[in-house]
């Protein structure tokens, strides 16, 4: 018996603010299942983000930024993200 | 008390009579300073029915206990008026060296009351007053005329001036200093009321804290703490990093509100902005952020260019809220408003206003051709040279959009886009229902500063069907944390440096002032002051009907479909009263008053 694991789906991650700076890209597609997943997976396709968004020890948003997944503001690595998925990456710090 | 000198100077112009008075110290115990002073001195000064641009309204420039002692960001000053815009609390804050000037001449702050005979600047010499002759300063920009009275007077003077849209009584007119401004509600129509162009001031006093080394430690560690990420989209985009993403998620007043989404909105977002027209970026006085970023125009094919300084609120209202998507024109408006000497936000939404009414084909009583039509920038620069002349339409306008309907009627009421006579601030509350009710049941009108319910909206705090009383609950939090920051005059930039905010600055309070402070002190004090501001605008006739939102953003068009209704935000209003111990009609019940301390401190 054998058994199939299914790739993970693709999921667009759009940046805005100080990690649409460091990526120098505004779109970013990714590998996904969940949010920790998308974000680990930022971490090679955006090194930059290394450090002042993506804490290099954990591989998860550091304090100050959150994702926006299906219009719900998360911080919840184990968010699972659906096929087609759109995320928004942003600061988590709002107004001004 | 350390930190205060216990005392404010009191200047009549009409008399030219100068008083020291005290203040006690339970005012600072129970209302902090900043804002929550400047509101008792308005509150002890300001007659019910006062005439906001007579001599009757007090002009009040308040200190805190902060000021000058090295706490990062603690450089502002609070100013506070019967607003001639709203009718109610007109109370703002501005940042930077002015506040350290006020603090060092010996007292806390600064009641003007009366009118000059002419126009005259205001000189406060370590607490010796004179006046001189304003003549020769009328029709300047504020950063001229501060340019020109310090080099008059000596470096040492910092100055408050309003420009031509002040002098002409503008209602949403603005006090600038040190390249910040004083900016909504109106204080500079008050100020250029009363004759007074200008008010340098220099001081050499600044009171003892009370364990310098202990405040030295902790301050220098707070100034490492806002050095993180938690300001980093301040510092390293600016507040214009709002734009695109608001766009995006749909909150973006766009079109006087008929959207949340501009379809040039990455042209004028802020990661745009900083790459192709960002200059240098300055911080204010004592302040390790520094999220001021300036810009400059990129069109000027060899000629002249344009610098302008720019946060989200000028950006979304001279931009998308008037359809303006150019980025050069948005800049050349922001600086005419410095320039001008008034609030962009209001400017922003009384042209879009009269967009609108171009739009729909109402008669504004002005040849058409100086009605700007949304997108165009050319137009929006000319309108705004108007409103500060008081020529054309431009007088119209300069009434801002509550009077201006008021005045053409034809409906055009409907897209009057304020609360209390405040035009809203950049966010379509349509889809942020905890920032809905604080902008609805504000002291000041439409306000995200005095609010910043915004913020639980845009987080993971709160379920989006969460039900009335947890919304109320948490926009009545929102509004005493904005209390307390605003009167420690601390800039809300700094509040996720905070690992515990009440309770961290509540430490750093304790060793400014000697007198030993809890955050249950610094979270009484929030709620005594939104009920002082509250009690403010009972006394002047506030009445339950001024607490909501303008009809646009209670139902649905297809293109911006809305959260809200008419009889689910009197729920939200209803819970908010109830969660604040108010009455149903939203009067403060006298037993309350008593309960929460604030009966003690007024009379």
């Amino acid at each position: 018996m054998t058994f199939s694991v299914a790739a993970p789906p693709a999921v667009a991650v759009e940046l805005f603010g100080v990690p649409r700076l460091l990526a120098a890209q505004r779109h970013v597609v990714v590998a996904g299942r969940t949010l920790g997943e998308v974000a680990g997976a930022l971490a090679g396709a955006c090194p930059a983000l290394l450090g002042p968004v993506l804490d290099p020890g954990t591989g998860w948003l550091v304090d100050g930024y959150i994702f926006v997944a299906g219009e719900r503001f998360s911080r919840d690595p184990g968010r699972v993200l659906g096929e087609g998925a759109s995320v928004l990456l942003v600061s988590s710090v709002a107004g001004g | 008390m350390h930190g205060t000198h216990g005392r404010f100077l009191r200047v009549d112009l009409t008399e030219r009579s100068v008083a020291a008075e005290a203040i006690p110290d339970t005012v600072f115990a129970g209302l902090i300073g900043g804002i929550g002073l400047a509101s008792w001195l308005l509150v002890r000064h300001c007659p019910p029915g006062a005439d906001p641009l007579g001599p009757e309204n007090p002009l009040v420039f308040a200190s805190s206990p902060f000021v000058g002692t090295g706490v990062t960001t603690a450089s502002k000053i609070a100013v506070a008026a019967k607003s001639p815009q709203t009718g109610v609390i007109g109370d703002s804050l501005s940042s930077s060296y002015l506040a350290i000037a006020l603090k060092r001449t010996g007292f806390d702050a600064l009641v003007v009351t009366g009118r000059a005979a002419t126009p005259t600047v205001l000189v406060v010499d370590d607490g010796r007053v004179s006046y001189r002759p304003a003549n020769d300063l009328l029709g300047l920009a504020p950063e001229r005329v501060a340019e020109t009275l310090r080099a008059e007077l000596g470096g040492g003077f910092r100055v408050a001036a309003i420009g031509v849209a002040g002098e002409r009584g503008v209602r949403y007119a603005a006090i600038a200093n040190d390249g910040r401004l004083a900016g909504r509600t109106g204080s500079g129509a008050v100020m250029g009321s009363k004759g007074l162009k200008a008010i340098a001031i220099r001081g050499s006093r600044l009171p003892a804290v009370a364990d310098p080394k202990g405040l030295a430690a902790a301050a220098r560690d707070l100034a490492g703490r806002s050095r993180g990420p938690a300001t980093a989209k301040y510092r390293e985009v600016g507040t214009a990093a709002n734009l695109a993403f608001f766009d995006r998620i749909g909150v973006l007043p766009t079109r006087n509100f008929q959207s949340g989404h501009f379809a040039q909105a990455e042209a004028i977002g802020g990661e745009t902005l900083l790459l192709e027209h960002g200059t240098d970026k300055h911080g204010c006085a004592a302040c390790t952020v520094g999220c001021e970023h300036h810009y400059r125009t990129r069109d000027g094919n060899g000629g002249p260019e344009t610098d302008a300084r720019l946060e989200y609120e000028t950006l979304f209202a001279l931009g998308s809220l008037c359809g303006v998507g150019d980025p050069n024109d948005v800049l050349r408006a922001a600086a005419r408003c410095d320039d001008l000497g008034m609030d962009a936000i209001s400017a922003g939404a009384t042209i879009a206003w009269a967009m609108e009414c171009r739009e729909r084909g109402v008669d504004l009583g002005s040849p058409m051709d100086e009605v700007p039509a949304f997108g165009d920038g050319p137009a929006v620069l000319r309108a705004l040279d108007a409103i500060g002349a008081r020529t054309g339409i431009g007088d119209l306008l300069a009434e801002g959009s509550r009077r201006a309907a008021e005045i053409v009627g034809q409906g055009s009421d409907a897209w009057a886009m304020h609360v209390k006579g405040l035009e809203l601030p950049g966010y379509d509350p349509r889809k942020l229902q905890t920032l809905a009710l604080g902008l609805a049941v504000g002291t000041r009108g439409a306000c995200h500063n005095r609010s910043s319910a915004y913020e639980v909206d845009l987080s993971d705090r709160l379920d989006p069907d969460a039900e009335a009383t947890m919304r109320a609950t948490a926009a009545a939090a929102a509004e005493d944390q904005a209390a307390i920051l605003d009167s420690l005059t601390l800039c809300k930039f700094l509040r996720h440096a905070f690992a515990d905010l009440p309770a961290e600055a509540a430490a750093l309070h304790s060793l400014v002032t000697g007198s030993p402070t809890t955050a249950d002190d610094l979270l009484r004090s929030g709620e005594r002051i939104t009920n002082l501001k509250k009690g403010f605008n009972i006394a002047q006739g506030w009445t339950r009907t001024d607490d909501t939102l303008p009809p646009r953003v209670l139902s649905a068009t297809p293109e911006a479909p809305t959260d809200l209704s008419r009889p689910w935000l009197d729920q939200m209003i209803a819970a908010y009263y109830g969660v604040r111990g108010w009455a149903a009609d939203g009067t403060i019940p006298l037993a309350h008053s008593a309960r929460i301390g604030l009966s003690g401190l007024v009379e």
